[in-house]
């Protein structure tokens, strides 16, 4: 399965423009889209997922026109929005019931195995007869995750699963999306590095609506080798005079000092010591170098 | 103090920033000014041609309506302002400082009153801009006082918005959840409209005690102004005085100002002004909920590893669909069931179906059996409301739902049609209704069980539920759904919903009646026990499938622009119905097909087939007739003085054919050349006479024709003339059906018939619509003495007496029935035919036809026949009628004169129309209110029974004697047929059981001189006052039998019957028809001279009492006996036309008495008439028992306007 975005644009009645001509191709396996909020992950995932029409450039999926096929798309689609709400006093068991014939799954013994599955897997099936309502944000989450699921989708749009997880669910989550997205397209937006790192077989940083980035983890940090070097730094005014020398790609509080991170080909001087590049790197010198890309 | 100054600052800014409250200022000035500016619209346009719009009466009256529907505005108001800080969860960062109590709840509750205030005050400009309409019956408006506008909105409105306000505030205030304001305000508001029902219901008199605890205050203004005259009404404010009417209007407002006051002091003591008490309930619960789910996830941890997900097969067919389809509808059902605000509904629902349930059919103390119409109107009328507000909040609900969950993401991409998405919703609304309307039939077969009904009538309910009520709610449904698909805001729809609900029936009251444009308009159904839906099937299932079509139209559109995803914006949405429209358009083709092909034939039928006319077209008419041809009023004109006919009734079609023959003979001393013809029904043809004539004109519609005859004729001469006669029922109209034509129960009369000469009875008579005809006001009748019109009867003045024959045939299984004595009946080809014929008997020429499928009851008694036709079912009262017949005709033979006539006839008529009329020997009599009448409590008035009397009675008044046509005529035929009814019934029930009809009667004569449009006549002047001659005729003539003796009374009138009945019934016009001089003269003759001033009071003039008693003591004798003494007040006014009063000297006879027993079932220890001269008076009476009450006029046998205040306790000194 392929996705490939072509030239999409979007541009909101409030002048935001959202998307700037954003070209993307995605394969089976994980693809994760990172960006910071507002940069546009959430409009092209809508796009994709049907929900929202571009003003111009196209998608696909598979031969299938997703501006146009919209129905086709949905039946291969599994969905979870960055964020959603629920029916009152619906329990678990019967909304995914009730999703899952609406994905087509009318076979009663298949529907059951589902969404047994899925209760098991998402660790809701002790309070699968609870009214929705009532579930904490961590299991709402849960429940979003599994009606995604549902119905075997072969394109599946998660946009920020993790937020809201608790450490042990989010590997949970992750673990579960690993092991399907080996023969679907997944794409995971998110703001949290971690999550593709530790999933994503290829990725594409976004950022006010234009991708910075597009390629596999490893080689962006490939790229980057060697040219990582980090200082610590005691007081806030060294922080200052370095902050106006060089460009800073990042900084860590660690142990109350800071730890900036900085990029060059050659170590910059005095104090700075080579380091092991990081996606969060690649994440953040792509956020402050927006024309210069680094692949 | 200055921290509540900050508050009540802050509560005024925001308000001004608020948009609602602008919004609701206008929405008070636009009720105010169309209830001055438009005579159709609000309480008092409709209501009485001389009230002045912006009189104090009518600013009042809307103020107290302001007041009703203010309740869930003035709810919104006071209960947001404190809510805001606990929906906002402000409270915290609030009460953490030291804030003063009073400056917080004083502040807030301080600003809502003045926005409140400010936000209904608009009704006072609205009122003061209506004056300026320049549409406007500007003979209604009068000058503007400020003090009018003020009085009634500061005792009235600011009280109830005190009153009202305060307690919402506290309500708010101490449970902290807004839908707990909202629930108080609608309870509050259905509550009180079922106190209102339930009190109509019983039409109870009692106007002290209901006036006082009317909080909102309709009942209050009742109980104050029920009685006031025209003129009372533009000049008088609801007074704050202890004096006026009891002071119920004072007590009232000082009752529900305490419980004001009362609300805040509850609050000040209860309102904790601490975070930890105030969130107390909801932190315990929050905690609660957050220890079991941390429970949930501190579950023993299963192992990270994925299994794998099972592999399902995914199918997308038409099954599918259909899945998809069943699955979405139970889930919104499901949703929509678990809701507590729709079993509220369902609650209020059952208790307003339980209550009018239990009074359906009751009128003033008159019980009837709960027949399933009956039933159906009581418990329907209750739901249809409720019916509509469901349809309109789910509508918004399901529309916005996924929305306002926030679900729609995931919705909106699920593999399915918006088509069935949207037809999921329609099923939701559909399911709740129908459980809603079953609701409602299973409340009304409840009621009819405890009433000891039962008789269910199951395919009735069906029908009416859920074949006729079902669908008009469903268009109603369909239209929400529709507006709430297009707007971009749940309320924003909500407004524009109920507009077009509430616009409907205004602009219907503005003269557009069309069906076919007023969105969801059917046209008026009666269903009738004999006749079923009968011919309003047609029309209704029409305009049903009409609007169904539009409705199911407007949803496909609805559907075409359904939203989806999460671009909200119109170029999206197009976009999207750009995608939806090509398979949508064959549906919505469909729908208009059906739409354009059923309102093209309703077009046709209502339009083509019949002429359509609304109301204000048929009053040109009525105009036009009276202005082209009232100048020939006066012409001289034969008479008719025998009738021949032969008419033949094709119920199945709804129509009859046949002709008529009149002997016209010229009583004048002029010949005649020219008849003139009356052809009101348009139901005349082929006129001709037995001479040669010609046609010289006839208006549009044939109204008026003017036919010369060559040879004229002579005076005394007689002529032939002969025409045809028909109606028919060409398919079906948009409302007004003629009631005179069913398939069972057709009945009409003598008004198909030519009438000869200028028929005056055609005239407008409302004021209001002459102003608007540009007529001149009404012509008023002759003086009694009148040369010209003693030579005329009152009733119709193109005939003296004639004498009748008749053939009338119908379908073979109905029996058909006018006028006369059975000569013959026979059946031929089909038909069957009657002949009946009145021999030698003078008769007024008025005479009826009439058929239907009938069931006989015959009786002989003394030498009469007796028959009741009824329709089978309705045997409840057949007994009853013929007992007041047996009864009648053995009073009024012994008192007045024999009976002309050896057969008695009483038949049923559908309830299209409600009366009793009597023709000669002939009463049809709607079957709503005599035939289901029911005696259950032992005391209850037998209505039955006194119309039966009453209408016998008329065949002595009417039908022996009938008046000139002058001034106080009517009340020959009228009052006394109604003295001789109560004669009747007082010898079957007694005096006392007379005394609670009579208090109703009171009640309508004085409420209908409250309404009165012209000027109130005394008695002997009656014209057109229905009220005067029935009501106050009845009272004036009982009092005086009561004073002056029975027998006297009796035998005056049969002096007056026997010298002056069948006037002109030979030859030439010669006599004089008698009038009320006549009358008074006869009842005079027979008067002691001390009593003679109750002849001229209650004949002659419009004279009321103020009788009350003021004390009553009792204490025991020596000889074992009690003395009384009772002190009571008489004071005797005159009042002129128009409701002035100017005091009189007293010097009456006045009944004193003294009871013993609970009120209602009290026995007379004492009672005689004393002469009063003065108004104070004091009385020792001694009395042999024990006695409860003491009375001046107890049995309110004088007219008195606070009949309630003439009994009083007995209390020991």
């Amino acid at each position: 399965m392929t996705v490939t975005i072509s030239g999409l644009s979007k541009t909101y009645p409030n002048g935001v423009k959202a998307l700037m001509n954003v070209s993307l191709s995605i394969g089976n396996n994980m693809f994760g889209l990172l960006g910071p909020n507002g940069a546009g992950k959430s409009t092209l995932m809508r796009t994709v997922a049907t929900l929202q029409d571009p003003d111009s450039g196209s998608v696909h999926v598979d031969g299938l026109d997703v501006l146009t096929q919209k129905n086709e798309v949905r039946k291969i689609l599994g969905y979870l929005p960055q964020e959603f709400g629920v029916y009152p006093k619906i329990s678990a068991l019967d909304m995914l019931h009730h999703l899952a014939v609406m994905k087509g799954v009318t076979h009663a013994q298949d529907r059951r195995e589902m969404v047994d599955a899925l209760l098991q897997q998402t660790n809701l099936w002790e309070v699968r007869k609870k009214a929705l309502s009532t579930y904490s944000g961590g299991m709402k989450q849960r429940f979003g995750i599994a009606q995604a699921l549902l119905a075997n989708p072969r394109l599946i749009i998660v946009d920020e699963p993790t937020a809201g997880l608790d450490p042990a669910e989010r590997n949970r989550f992750l673990n579960l999306l690993s092991s399907i997205g080996r023969e679907v397209t997944v794409i995971l937006s998110t703001h949290i590095v971690d999550d593709v790192r530790e999933l994503c077989a290829r990725m594409a940083i976004i950022a006010n609506g234009e991708v910075l980035l597009e390629g596999v983890p490893t080689e962006a940090l490939t790229a980057l080798n060697g040219k990582i070097w980090s200082k610590v730094v005691s007081t806030d005014d060294e922080l200052r005079s370095l902050e106006s020398q060089i460009h800073i790609v990042s900084t860590h509080l660690v142990g109350g000092q800071h730890e900036i991170r900085i990029f060059a080909d050659s170590s910059p001087g005095d104090g700075f010591r080579a380091v092991e590049s990081e996606l969060e790197d690649v994440y953040f010198l792509n956020l402050s170098q927006p024309t210069k890309k680094a692949n | 103090m200055k921290m509540f100054w900050e508050f009540l600052t802050f509560e005024l800014r925001f308000r001004r920033k608020s948009i609602s409250t602008y919004v609701y200022f206008f929405v008070w000035s636009a009720f105010s000014f169309l209830c001055v500016a438009s005579e159709n619209f609000g309480p008092v346009g409709f209501n009485n041609g001389k009230v002045l719009l912006n009189g104090p009466w009518a600013i009042s009256l809307n103020d107290f309506l302001i007041s009703l529907f203010g309740i869930i505005i003035i709810a919104a108001i006071f209960g947001t302002s404190i809510l805001r800080d606990f929906q906002r969860d402000t409270y915290q960062i609030l009460f953490t400082k030291p804030i003063p109590k009073f400056a917080y709840l004083g502040g807030r509750w301080a600003g809502s009153f003045v926005t409140a205030v400010f936000a209904f005050s608009g009704c006072m400009l609205g009122a003061f801009a209506g004056t300026f309409a320049p549409w406007t019956d500007h003979a209604r408006i009068g000058p503007n006082h400020l003090w009018w506008y003020l009085q009634p909105f500061l005792s009235i409105i600011v009280v109830q918005i005190f009153f009202l306000g305060s307690l919402f505030f506290v309500v708010a205030a101490l449970s902290r959840k807004i839908f707990v304001v909202y629930l108080q305000g609608a309870v509050l508001f259905m509550v009180y409209l079922i106190g209102l029902t339930v009190f109509s219901a019983t039409r109870s008199l009692e106007r002290f005690w209901s006036g006082i605890f009317d909080p909102v205050g309709l009942q209050l203004t009742d109980a104050v102004t029920r009685y006031w005259t025209v003129v009372e009404k533009n000049s008088l404010l609801l007074s704050w005085s202890p004096h006026v009417a009891s002071g119920v209007f004072l007590y009232n407002r000082v009752l529900w100002l305490s419980v004001g006051f009362i609300s805040l002091g509850v609050l000040w003591a209860l309102f904790p002004m601490s975070v930890e008490t105030l969130t107390a309930v909801s932190q315990g619960r929050r905690a609660a909920k957050m220890k079991q789910q941390e429970e949930f996830e501190l579950r023993p941890v299963r192992s990270l590893v994925a299994a794998r997900l099972p592999k399902v097969g995914q199918v997308f067919s038409p099954s599918t669909t259909r899945a998809q389809f069943l699955s979405l509808s139970r889930l919104r059902i499901r949703t929509v069931l678990h809701e507590i605000p729709l079993w509220a509904i369902v609650g209020l629902m059952i208790v307003f179906a339980i209550n009018n349930g239990y009074y359906a059919g009751r009128v003033d103390e008159i019980d009837v059996w709960p027949v399933t119409y009956l039933m159906l109107q009581a418990v329907e009328g209750g739901a249809t409301l409720f019916l509509y507000i469901v349809a309109a909040l789910y509508a918004a609900e399901l529309i916005w739902r996924e929305r306002d969950t926030h679900f729609d993401g995931i919705h909106d991409a699920l593999p399915m049609s918006e088509t069935i998405d949207w037809l999921s919703k329609l099923v939701t609304i559909a399911f709740v209704e129908l459980v809603l309307l079953t609701v409602t039939m299973l409340c009304g077969i409840f009621m009819q069980t405890i009433a000891g009904y039962y008789h269910y009538e199951l395919l009735q309910y069906f029908k009416e539920l859920y074949v006729i009520t079902f669908p008009q709610i469903m268009v109603f449904a369909l239209l929400a759904l529709f507006i709430q698909t297009i707007v971009s805001n749940k309320f924003i729809g909500h407004g524009i919903a109920i507009g077009i609900f509430v616009l409907v029936p205004i602009i219907f009251s503005f003269g557009w009646e069309n069906t076919l444009y007023l969105f969801g308009n059917v046209p008026p159904y009666t269903y009738s026990d004999m006749n079923g839906y009968g011919h309003f099937v047609a029309g209704l299932s029409w305009a049903i499938t009409y609007w169904l079509a539009i409705s199911g139209f407007l949803g496909v559109i609805a559907i075409t622009f359904a939203r989806r995803g999460s671009d909200d914006g119109w170029t999206a949405r197009l976009k999207l119905a750009a995608g939806r429209v090509p398979r949508l358009v064959p549906v919505a083709l469909l729908f208009l097909v059906i739409a354009a092909g059923s309102g093209a034939w309703y077009y046709y039928n209502a339009h083509v087939l019949n002429e359509y006319l609304n109301a204000k077209q048929r009053r040109d008419i009525q105009a036009d007739y009276e202005r082209q041809f009232k100048k020939y009023q006066d012409l001289l004109q034969p008479k008719v003085t025998a009738v021949d006919s032969q008419i033949d009734i094709d119920p199945t079609h709804r129509g009859f054919s046949g002709w008529g023959r009149y002997t016209l003979q010229n009583k004048t001393s002029q010949p005649i050349s020219e008849i003139h013809i009356t052809d009101q029904m348009q139901s005349i043809s082929n006129l001709r006479f037995d001479r040669p004539f010609h046609l010289v004109s006839s208006a549009p519609r044939d109204l008026y024709s003017i036919y010369a005859i060559e040879q004229p004729l002579a005076p005394g001469d007689v002529m032939q003339m002969t025409f045809d006669v028909s109606a028919k029922s060409p398919g079906f109209r948009d409302s007004n059906e003629r009631a005179e034509l069913a398939y069972n129960g057709t009945f009409f009369d003598s008004t198909y018939f030519p009438y000869i000469g200028y028929n005056s009875s055609m005239e407008l008579d409302d004021p209001r619509r002459r102003r608007e005809e540009k007529l001149a006001p009404l012509q008023e009748l002759s003086q009694r003495g009148d040369p010209m019109e003693s030579k005329y009867q009152i009733f119709l003045q193109d005939s003296d007496w004639i004498t009748y024959h008749t053939v009338v045939s119908t379908t073979s299984d109905q029996i058909a029935i006018a006028p006369g004595y059975p000569k013959r009946d026979w059946q031929q080809n089909g038909r069957h035919y009657f002949e009946y014929d009145m021999g030698p008997t003078h008769i007024l020429d008025f005479f009826a036809y009439i058929s239907a499928r009938y069931n006989v009851r015959r009786e002989q008694y003394k030498g009469t026949n007796l028959e009741v036709y009824y329709h089978p079912g309705h045997e409840y009262d057949i007994d009853d009628m013929l007992a007041a017949t047996k009864a009648g005709l053995d009073y009024y033979q012994a008192n007045f004169s024999d009976y002309q006539f050896s057969q008695f006839r009483i038949m049923e008529f559908p309830r299209y129309r409600q009366f009793a009329q009597s023709f000669p020997n002939t009463v049809p009599y709607s079957e709503s209110i005599g035939f289901i009448e029911r005696m259950v409590k032992k005391n209850a008035i037998d209505f039955t029974y006194f119309v039966t009397a009453h209408e016998l009675g008329h065949q002595w008044w009417a039908h022996q004697l009938i008046g000139a046509n002058v001034q106080g005529s009517n009340m020959l035929s009228e009052t006394l047929a109604e003295y001789s009814a109560l004669m009747v019934m007082q010898h079957k029930y007694g005096r006392d059981r007379m005394h609670r009809f009579l208090r109703h009667e009171l009640d309508r004569y004085l409420r209908g001189r409250s309404t009165e449009v012209r000027h109130e006549p005394p008695l002997a002047l009656v014209q057109r006052e229905p009220y005067v001659w029935y009501q106050k005729g009845g009272q004036i003539m009982y009092t005086l039998a009561d004073y002056v003796g029975e027998d006297k009374v009796d035998l005056a009138l049969h002096n007056f019957l026997m010298k002056y009945r069948y006037a002109n019934a030979m030859n030439a016009q010669t006599e004089d028809y008698p009038d009320t001089r006549q009358l008074v003269d006869a009842l005079r003759a027979q008067t002691p001279p001390d009593m003679q001033y109750l002849i001229d009071d209650g004949f002659n003039s419009i004279v009321l009492y103020d009788n009350k008693a003021i004390s009553a003591t009792v204490a025991p004798t020596s000889d074992h006996k009690f003395k009384v003494v009772f002190t009571a007040q008489a004071r005797k006014i005159k009042a002129d036309g128009n409701g002035n009063e100017s005091p009189m000297p007293l010097n009456d006879y006045i009944d004193i008495g003294v009871f013993k027993g609970q009120k209602d079932e009290e026995q007379p220890l004492y009672l005689k008439k004393e002469r009063l001269t003065q108004e104070l008076n004091t009385f020792e009476i001694v009395v042999d028992e024990m006695p409860t009450w003491a009375g001046i006029d107890p049995y309110n046998k004088l007219v008195d306007r606070i009949a309630d205040d003439n009994m009083i306790e007995v209390t020991k000194p």
